[in-house]
């Protein structure tokens, strides 16, 4: 097969923009088990609160199915909102959710599940 | 002038245009408002100028229903009342809390908030607070620290408090109302009867009982009872000779609708930035200290999830410390510091409050702070005031409180709790955590209710005699000459102590009278 110098530019082009995509995507999906709340809370305290949300929310329990939660409430895969848009949305729109006494947003509760998870004691 | 009445004779008449019953924050303010005017005025307060255990007794009551603070230790017998020993909490209550709210039963005064403001304004220089101060804004005092949080927030808000030194109005204005040419004060003239006349339409006279069995009586154009919220309808359900009910309890509605201000730790606040969120102007100094503001609801918060009207106090402290409501802190420790500073003559430093014990134990700006509310109760005609069986000393039949509370009460506060964990999040200014107790079912309260010995209700205010004892002059419906002093009449209870608005009234009321006369 042929390959003129104008074709070899765009195969590149494209395996670098999948690569660009594919290190944002598991840098994002880091991310996803780091909660903004460890800052505010403490590791130990959100720790709990995540095995506190997958206690009171059973079909929330998997590091896939928590994934799947977080993302779908993010908007579609190319105009995803980042963590902290998501969150604040979550709490301007009343998508919040008491765990353990605090009012959180269902982001933020799902991070904090997914870190318990991760990162067990 | 003043009497002690037990130098009276026994069957002693006393004649005046006016006659005062009780002389604390309602009764002395009525008082020192027709001082220097034609009116012939009498003052009749059952104790003296000093605490006595024996007068006190005489508050004693029978708790039935929610358990409550003893009613002899919530309200004072002598001279200034229970200004004796307030903390001199002050704020406005506020243009809602006026009004028929159809998600509150029984709500909505006959008056509005309008209708108080220059009496607001008035009042604050008898409690000594600046009149008309009642924004954040007016308390910045030029520090960039103290500044609201939430400021862009719909539904929340921060309600200023001011506080009085606090004022004890028996020592300040005595000599006034002692050298008064217009005003006699009857010092230990306790009133047992409140007499109708042949119609039970008017107030003929009152009775007066002395310990060592004297009788007086008193009798006047018109009478003002100005005892206090629990003792008022006592008075009112023990004048039963001609009324079998009681007087002006033709409706069956004398003693009910008490209501008592929730003072209760509900949750804990964390900040999501301490170092750069500005939490001074919800500080609490010290008593009479810098004014401080809470965290309210605003009217379209309330209308929208139909909720009743509460605050949020902040105080710094660790997470997890046991939290006493305010008033216990003060009453327990700083009260008692205040009283001996005061009867030192004020020298030295004032005490502080007893809230820098909660203070956190770590250097460096605060991350966890206490969260207290402050909320009025729904009214409720079964929570209410009646006889006791057992007599005082003075052969009256002691006050029985049956003080009850609603589900739509602890779903206000949980409500609250949860918009404020939504803004404090919405605004990334921190995250809030509701109390165990708070998070269980709108009919299950923890074993005791903290209140705010604030005591409102029991004679409301109204329009319709069917649903109300006083009318929007505070004269009691169908008794032509009797009147109400103090807050009995409130029809609700707002979520702000009531001193402030029960000085007010009382000088509306007493405007009221130099009208009639």
């Amino acid at each position: 097969m042929e390959l003129n110098r104008r074709r070899f530019l765009q195969v590149g082009a494209l395996g670098v923009a999948a690569a660009i995509v594919q290190t944002c995507r598991e840098q994002r999906d880091r991310g996803l088990d780091q909660p903004s709340l460890i800052a505010t809370l403490g590791t130990d305290r959100v720790r709990e609160l995540g095995a506190h949300y997958r206690a009171q929310t059973p079909n929330e329990s998997t590091v896939e199915t928590l994934r799947a939660a977080i993302d779908s409430n993010r908007g579609s895969r190319l105009l995803r909102k980042s963590i902290d848009d998501a969150v604040h949305d979550d709490f301007a729109n009343a998508r919040t959710v008491l765990v353990d006494g605090w009012v959180l947003s269902i982001t933020e509760a799902r991070q904090a599940a997914l870190f318990s998870l991760s990162h067990p004691a | 002038m003043h009497t002690d009445a037990r130098t009276l004779p026994n069957g002693s008449v006393l004649e005046a245009d006016i006659c005062i019953v009780g002389a604390g924050a309602a009764g002395i303010t009525i008082a020192r408002e027709l001082n220097h005017t034609p009116l012939k005025v009498i003052v009749l307060e059952g104790g003296g100028f000093e605490f006595d255990q024996k007068m006190q007794d005489l508050y004693r009551g029978e708790i039935v229903g929610q358990p409550y603070f003893p009613l002899q230790a919530a309200a004072l017998h002598y001279f200034g009342g229970t200004t004796n020993h307030w903390a001199g909490w002050c704020s406005t209550y506020e243009p809602i809390d006026f009004e028929q709210r159809d998600w509150v039963p029984h709500s909505g005064w006959p008056i509005k908030r309008a209708d108080l403001d220059p009496f607001y304004t008035r009042a604050a220089p008898i409690l000594d607070i600046v009149p008309d101060k009642w924004s954040a804004g007016d308390w910045k005092n030029g520090d960039s620290q103290r500044v609201p949080l939430l400021n862009d927030s719909k539904l929340l808000w921060t309600k200023m408090w001011q506080f009085s030194p606090p004022t004890r109005m028996g020592p300040k204005y005595r000599s006034e109302i002692v050298s008064s040419p217009n005003v006699h004060l009857y010092t230990n003239a306790n009133v047992v009867e409140v007499v109708g006349n042949e119609g039970v339409n008017a107030v003929q006279s009152v009775r007066v009982r002395s310990f060592d069995g004297k009788e007086y009586s008193a009798r006047a154009k018109r009478f003002v009872l100005c005892c206090h919220s629990i003792q008022n309808a006592r008075l009112l359900l023990a004048s039963n000779r001609q009324a079998k009910a009681g007087l002006g309890n033709d409706n069956d509605l004398v003693g009910r609708y008490f209501m008592e201000h929730f003072e209760m730790p509900c949750g804990e606040l964390a900040l999501t930035r301490p170092a750069s969120t500005a939490t001074k102007l919800y500080e609490f100094t010290k008593l009479g200290g810098t004014p401080r503001g809470e965290i309210a609801t605003t009217p379209l918060a309330q209308q929208q999830h139909r909720i009743l009207h509460g605050t949020a106090s902040i105080e710094a402290g660790n997470y997890g410390d046991p939290v006493l409501s305010t008033f216990q802190f003060l009453d327990t420790l700083t009260l008692k510091q205040q009283r001996e500073w005061e009867a030192s003559g004020r020298r030295g430093p004032p005490p502080s409050s007893k809230g820098a014990a909660s203070a956190p134990s770590t250097s460096g700006p605060a991350r966890f702070y206490h969260l207290t509310t402050r909320q009025e109760q729904a009214p409720n005609p079964d929570s209410r005031v009646t006889l006791s069986a057992e007599k005082d000393a003075l052969g009256v039949p002691r006050a029985k409180l049956d003080w009850r509370v609603t589900d739509l009460d602890k779903h206000s506060m949980r409500t609250f709790y949860q918009i404020l964990g939504a803004e404090m999040g919405r605004t990334d200014t921190g995250r809030v955590q509701l109390k165990d107790w708070l998070l269980s079912d709108d009919k299950t309260w923890p074993s005791f209710i903290s209140g705010g010995w604030h005591h409102m209700g029991t004679l409301r205010m109204g329009t319709d005699p069917k649903e109300s004892v006083t009318d929007p002059n505070c004269k009691v419906h169908g008794i032509n000459n009797l009147y109400i002093g103090g807050a009995a009449v409130y029809p609700t209870a707002g979520a702000v102590n009531p001193t402030l608005t029960l000085v007010a009234l009382a000088l509306r009321l007493a405007d009221h009278l130099k009208t009639l006369t």
